[in-house]
């Protein structure tokens, strides 16, 4: 017994509050199977950016709340713009961003890190569905082995329900024969 | 304005309920998805915090109403209670000007020539005058110090409105965590850039920005100031503003005052020669102005060049860090970058080389002959001037402060020659 002691002191469940947050204790990221490529990197020298504006006032005259980025790559001529967000700097980096995926697209073809991505997660897909596929013709077959066994049963069943049908009908017949005879009293 | 065609109404009523008043302000239907989408954010973002508090909110009531607000043409910062200036999100509240993301560029252009120049002193101190939200501090300590931080950043944001203090000390309490504050010293105070510092003080009204230097003990030289001033004349008031700027924003932020004998375009120019003269007594190194186009910028260029105190000028557009762009020439002075005319920058001394422009034009001769010009009239000993040092024996007592910027009973870190000559008031 004194041996045992500790070991429950480890087992006993903690007391957890609804309200408290519990982490989990591994929060790394999950790795891809394959390696992707390393980013390619832009050289700011050829970019031209442009901040899309109409040529009007600006300054204090007028309150714009739209921050498009528009950013051409001079080598290949390919253009890039993003508006989504409110913050420049914001749209600014993503659309660096947008344009190294289009760039990596244009170089490198069916390796770039964007149609790897795209690729994992359709095969990913595909097994699921698979699975899913497989899961529900189970389901059928299942369903399909049942409807066959009842229908082996139906006769026996059949008969069952007849006697229940039967044993109300002669209840139903009682009750009405009282009834009659209520009726024939008043 | 062009009305906005039906078949544009009718595309947008099929995509969202909401997007077609919400056409009025943007007037083309990207934007409007998008300011759609932002109030939505918002929207679930308040609800979010709702139910934090175990509260609940009717969010399509909410979405609604923000959406009616924003056709009547309220500026959308408003209605969302921030407005992004370069990576700071900066609140804003009505009756105070939003932030605009062309002083972002300039701002963040000159903070980023600045932090890499080698000779910087152990203390910079950055002056801002009309800081409404406090976001040129901000951005400036941002920028700074994101790679340099061995020494002291000190700077001042000073307004006039009580408003815009309250709100410039709500940010710095809000992006505190970001731009590292603690290191040096941010502030802001109350003062106005108008007021005559030698003219009579009324009761109550706010002190002119030398007189509150003074009173809150705070240096009485700065090496950079920056302004961004109310620059916008009455007649381009109602010609060139658009219609939520008139309605929302405060005409205090974008229209200096009326006065006496003033034409139009004098009342647009109102600030320049006082901030200019203020950049001369506090011997600013560095001056950046924000100007309304390129006619304004070349006014206050040619302002500038009077006062002959800078040893150089020159415009900056709107995006001033375009490097593929060459210089253009405009009367005399050159224009950098892309886009409409922005600021003005005028540099002397170190201030050239912080700036990375090797040529100081003025030899160093005028400099010392600058002082025994005006000897004849000023009340200071001669030896004052002439000795390269500063004596503190030739000088007053209450001059030694001055000179020691703002550390009292400590030995000065910095010594100070002065180099502007003294002024009678006039």
């Amino acid at each position: 017994m004194q041996l045992l002691s500790p070991i429950t002191a480890l087992v006993r469940p903690r007391i957890t509050l609804s309200s408290t947050v519990r982490h989990a204790l591994h929060n790394s990221a999950v790795l891809l199977s394959k390696q992707l490529p390393p980013r390619r990197v832009i050289p700011e020298s050829e970019i031209i950016e442009n901040f899309l504006k109409g040529s009007g006032p600006g300054g204090q005259k007028i309150n714009k709340t739209s921050s498009a980025v528009q950013l051409k790559h001079i080598p290949t001529g390919i253009v890039v713009k993003y508006q989504d967000t409110r913050s420049r700097a914001q749209n600014r980096k993503i659309a660096r961003k947008l344009l190294q995926d289009r760039l990596e697209e244009h170089e490198l073809g069916d390796d770039a890190r964007t149609r790897v991505k795209a690729r994992e997660k359709s095969k990913k897909k595909a097994s699921s569905d698979k699975k899913k596929r497989r899961k529900y013709r189970a389901l059928e077959a299942g369903k399909a082995d049942e409807e066959s066994a009842e229908e082996l049963e139906g006769v026996e069943e059949l008969e069952g329900d007849a006697e229940v049908e039967s044993g109300d009908a002669g209840k139903s017949v009682g009750t009405q024969g009282k009834r009659e005879g209520v009726d024939k009293a008043g | 304005m062009p009305r906005i065609p039906t078949a544009l109404l009718r595309k947008a009523r099929t995509i969202d309920a909401f997007l077609p008043a919400l056409l009025a302000p943007c007037r083309d239907l990207h934007t409007a998805q998008n300011e759609l989408r932002w109030l939505r954010e918002h929207v679930e973002k308040v609800a979010k915090a709702r139910r934090a508090k175990r509260d609940t909110l009717v969010k399509g009531a909410l979405l609604g109403q923000l959406v009616r607000e924003r056709a009547k043409g309220k500026p959308l910062q408003y209605l969302l209670g921030t407005e992004y200036f370069g990576d700071l999100e900066i609140k804003c509240r009505p009756g105070v000007l939003i932030p605009r993301q062309d002083t972002a560029a300039s701002v963040t252009h000159l903070a980023k020539l600045v932090r890499t120049a080698p000779n910087l002193p152990a203390e910079l101190r950055v002056l801002d005058l009309c800081t409404g939200t406090g976001c040129i501090p901000l951005l400036f300590r941002h920028e700074f110090t994101s790679n340099r931080k061995d020494f002291d950043l000190r700077i001042v944001g000073i307004d006039i409105s009580d408003k815009s203090i309250g709100l410039a000390h709500y940010n710095l309490l809000k992006n505190e965590r970001i731009i590292q504050a603690r290191a040096g010293m941010t502030n802001f105070a109350k003062a106005d850039v108008l007021a005559d510092p030698f003219g009579d003080l009324t009761i109550g009204a706010p002190l002119p920005v030398r007189s509150m230097l003074n009173h809150n003990k705070w240096a009485p030289f700065w090496d950079i100031l920056i302004s961004n001033p109310p620059y916008i004349s009455p007649s381009a008031y109602w010609k060139t503003t658009t219609r939520s700027v008139r309605g929302f924003e405060p005409k205090l932020a974008l229209v200096p005052p009326p006065k006496s004998k003033f034409d139009d375009r004098q009342q647009g120019d109102m600030f320049y020669p006082r901030l200019l003269k203020i950049a001369e007594e506090v011997e600013a190194k560095i001056v950046l102005l924000e100007v309304a186009d390129l006619e304004q910028a070349l006014r206050v260029a040619q302002l500038a060049q009077k006062l002959d105190v800078f040893d150089g000028i020159e415009i900056w557009r709107d995006e001033p860090d375009v490097s593929s762009s060459q210089p253009t020439n405009e009367d005399g002075f050159h224009v950098y970058g892309e886009g409409n005319a922005r600021s003005v920058v005028c540099w002397r001394s170190e201030g050239g080389s912080w700036l990375g422009k090797s040529s100081s034009p003025k030899p160093p001769e005028l400099l010392q002959d600058a002082p025994e010009e005006t000897s004849s009239n000023s009340y200071w000993p001669p030896s004052y001037y002439q000795s390269n040092e500063v004596n503190f024996n030739a000088m007053p007592r209450f001059m030694w402060k001055r000179h020691m910027g703002d550390q009292r009973g400590k030995p000065p870190t910095r010594w100070r020659t002065p180099k502007t000559r003294w002024r009678e008031p006039a």
